[in-house]
Formats: structure tokens, sequence, C-alpha cells
């Protein structure tokens, strides 16, 4: 789990801007679904995912907004850009070269 | 329990800057935590496996919290050049209110006094016509760093602008006022009614007051 989870921290921007590609999110939100997706096999750490949330926002790829939650605390909600998706494009265009690469590379023939 | 993540998160933040965006990191983390905590609970863990789950899923908080206290992006070129051109506005306006009485005392000397006065008062109003220009023209207050004390500095400027404004036009309306008093007063040499350009001048400054009160 925890060499599986620096590999997938490699990734964390590309699976941000996968979920808000689909639809607005916020951070639990966000977490909640990829431990779903993974049955609980991976989520990120609450520190991880709001670094990587407030340096997209920086580099314009997502938005955020305050909900009106009618009960309760507000959330603050984030949604993708223009720009998120085309970096959500290119991460994804790199990763697939890249796993190619690495498949050609890592595997030893008879084992 | 809720209060007690929200200590615990709140005790993470101790070494945060004060701003808004640290304030608002800290307001969402905990939100997120206590509806953490609620899903943790409904499945059925006790409050404290739901409490402890919870804090343990926080991480490394360091670089987060690090990472507030970058400052903002700096100027950008094209601001740092604006800056520059009105930094050089005022200091050619200064030279100008420095240089005016020039023409003055050197006029005076060959009895000219009346050219050397005008020239001088053209000189005032292109310097105060410089200083009404920038203030009226000069980009909103830029925040040096995103705390509250900035914000509540970009603010009051906002505010201050149009009372900014108002002062130069009426520091170049006295200004005018005496000039004209002076220049038409030496000319007729009618002193015994000339004082009446103050009036003037006063009911041009009311006027000038009710026109920003309109615009309002």
């Amino acid at each position: 789990m925890s060499i599986a989870g620096d590999l997938i921290r490699g990734h964390t921007d590309t699976i941000i801007l996968a979920h808000l590609y689909r639809q607005d999110s916020y951070g639990y939100e966000i977490n909640r679904d990829i431990q779903k997706k993974t049955q609980g096999m991976y989520e990120f750490k609450e520190a991880t995912l709001y670094t990587a949330v407030r340096r997209l926002e920086q580099n314009g790829c997502i938005t955020s907004y305050w909900g009106d939650e009618s009960t309760g605390a507000r959330r603050r909600y984030y949604a993708i850009t223009e720009l998120g998706r085309q970096t959500y494009l290119g991460l994804i265009k790199d990763w697939e070269n890249a796993r190619a690469l690495i498949d050609k590379l890592i595997y030893v023939e008879g084992i | 329990m809720e209060a007690k993540l929200r200590a615990y998160v709140e005790a993470l933040f101790e070494q945060a800057p004060k701003t808004r965006k640290a304030y608002e990191l800290k307001e969402e983390m905990i939100q997120n935590l206590i509806e953490k905590f609620r899903d943790l609970c409904a499945e059925g863990k006790t409050e404290d496996v739901a409490y402890n789950i919870a804090i343990s899923s926080i991480g490394d908080t360091s670089e987060l919290i690090a990472g507030l206290s970058e400052p903002m992006a700096a100027l950008t070129p094209e601001q740092q050049k604006k800056k520059n051109l009105y930094a050089g506005l005022t200091a050619l306006a200064v030279v100008l209110y420095i240089v005016s009485v020039i023409p003055l005392i050197a006029l005076s000397v060959r009895g000219d006094e009346i050219l050397g006065l005008a020239i001088m008062l053209g000189l005032v109003a292109v310097a105060t016509g410089l200083i009404i220009f920038i203030s009226m023209t000069k980009p909103k207050y830029h925040k040096a760093e995103d705390t509250m004390v900035e914000e509540f500095k970009e603010w009051k400027h906002t505010k201050d602008e149009r009372n900014e404004a108002l002062k130069s036009v009426n520091s170049a309306v006295w200004m005018l006022t005496v000039v004209a008093y002076l220049i038409i007063s030496l000319g007729t040499g009618a002193w015994h009614i000339t004082w009446v350009i103050f009036l003037i001048g006063i009911a041009v400054q009311q006027v000038v007051r009710a026109i920003f009160q309109i615009k309002k």
C-alpha cells in the first residue's frame, strides 16, 4: 500500500482533475469517491489533497466557490476550467506513453 | 467529539499566517473532517475509533501550511512599468512646482513681475493637472500580501480614491483663484473689488463638490 501509494501520489493532479471533469465537487467527496472506486484500498491524505487542490487553483486549472447548503456548514466546491481540461488530457497522454514504456522495460520473460 | 476535531485542526494551523486563505482552508478541512467523522459513525464505528481514523487521515500538513506563507506573486512587468510611469509623473510634477518660481524671480529683476507670475501659474497649473491625472487614473492599491489587514487597506483605498480626486480638484481651484486674484489685481489695480474672486472660488468649489456627490 505504501509503495503503491508513492506510485499513485505522482498522479494526484490527474485523479483530482478526472473527478472534477465529471462534476463539481468538494474535498471530502473527492476522497470518498476515490475510496469507493478503489474498494477502500486508497485515499488521499487530507494534506496531500489540499496541497494539490491549492496548487491546481493557483495554476488556473480549477476554480472554487462556496456552496450554499441549507443545513450545516457551507462546503467549498471546486470546478474544472478549460485550462484544467486541457491539462488533464495532456496528463492522460503522458501517462499512457509512460505506461507503454515502463511495460516494455520492467518485465522479465519466464517469471 | 466534533469540537475535539475542530480543536485538533485549529492547533495544526497555529503557525499558519492569519490570512483569509489560511482561515478558509482551515474551515474547509474542519468541515470535511466532520463529515468524514459522521460517515464513519454512521458505518457503525465508535466515536473514538472514528475520531482516530479521521485524525490519522490528515497526514503531514507541514508543506501545506508552509505554502500559505508564500508571498503573493510579485508585480508583473506591466504593473512594474506602470508603477515607474506614475513615479516619473509625480517627480515631474514636483519638479515643475519647484522650478515655477524661477521665471518669477528672473523676470522681476527686469521689472516684469506680471509675466513672471503668469508663467509661474502656468507651470503650477500643469503640475497640479498632472497630480490630478495621477490620482484619478492610478490603479487600485496593490495588496502586498493576502491578509485581512491588506484587504482592509485596499477597501479603504478605493473608498478614499474619490476623496483624493476631490481634494486635488479643490486645491487646483484654490490655486487658480489666487492666481487670478493676483493677476487681475496687479493688472487693473482694482484691489478694492477683486476680493470678489475669492467668493467665486468658493462657489466653484461647492459646484465641484456637488458634481462629485451626484456622480456618486
